[in-house]
């Protein structure tokens, strides 16, 4: 069985009276399983230079085969200017805004009811993103390009 | 001015998931001017769907734009889902289904109320803490 391990340490020496320390981790299984996620996107790393909302993952069809499959995405917004920030949206609600430097960690139940995670940037002079999902199963559809290339 | 450093670490074994080992970890120094939190809240849930007594984790405009939440959905079992959902928009969009063991950090835009259920009638028990700018 595949083993993926995800954790989160919070820390803080000023935020509270007592030093905060909260740590955790836990495995990525397949919904409603004890058995490992086996698959994944792979790292991506991209630089967008517009202001255009992108799908980072896809919209999923309804009663798609990987409805209710259980994903994990993680996002980070690389850049090195405080200012410059992402803003993330489930479908069109946004969750948040993801500022230089910081991720996100969820998971995604692919569903109708879930439908894509977006990302647009703040600014157009060019920020980098990285983002990853790690997955049980996700749709792949058909081909319907029936064009053909001649040799040149 | 307070700071709460963040450290994420995602691994994997050489032929696990992937054919080489997988190691990402990324550490980040959140600094917030007048940063206010909830603390590490526990609580049981005990609505099994969409209602009033729904757990509530936050409310709409209780920090400044920006907080932060972490949540753990802390039942032993699998099947053990919480479903977090926006209270404030129409329709009471699911944004989270946590299963057993399940944890999500993530930046808010802080505007939506966010409450949490879980379908099973278990009562498993859910933490969280929010971090921001308190207004």
């Amino acid at each position: 069985m595949a083993t993926t391990t995800a954790a989160l340490s919070l820390t803080s020496s000023d935020l509270v009276g007592d030093a905060l320390s909260v740590a955790t981790t836990n495995t990525l299984y397949k919904a409603g399983t004890t058995e490992g996620l086996n698959q994944t996107t792979g790292m991506t790393r991209s630089y967008l230079t517009a202001t255009t909302q992108i799908d980072l993952f896809l919209p999923v069809r309804t009663a798609a085969a990987d409805a209710g499959k259980t994903c994990w995405i993680y996002i980070c917004n690389k850049s090195t200017i405080e200012t410059e920030y992402a803003t993330i949206k489930l479908a069109n609600n946004t969750l948040g805004r993801l500022y230089a430097g910081n991720f996100i960690w969820m998971p995604w139940n692919r569903s109708a009811r879930f439908v894509d995670i977006s990302l647009t940037p703040s600014v157009a002079t060019g920020m980098e993103y990285e983002y990853c999902m790690f997955h049980e199963q996700v749709e792949q559809l058909a081909s319907s390009d029936s064009r053909t290339f001649t040799d040149e | 001015m307070a700071t709460v450093t963040a450290t994420i670490g995602l691994s994997s074994g050489s032929g696990d998931l992937t054919s080489d080992a997988l190691d990402i970890s990324l550490t980040k120094e959140i600094s917030i001017t007048d940063m206010a939190t909830t603390g590490l809240a526990r609580a049981k849930v005990q609505a099994t769907a969409v209602h009033a007594t729904a757990t509530v984790l936050y409310t709409a405009d209780d920090y400044a734009a920006g907080p932060y939440l972490y949540i753990k959905n802390t039942a032993a079992a699998a099947t053990e889902y919480l479903w977090v959902y926006d209270d404030t928009t129409s329709g009471d969009p699911v944004i989270l289904k946590l299963a057993g063991g399940d944890w999500a950090f993530m930046p808010l835009k802080g505007d939506k109320t966010l409450k949490a259920y879980a379908p099973s009638g278990n009562n498993p028990f859910i933490e969280w803490m929010v971090f921001g700018t308190d207004q």
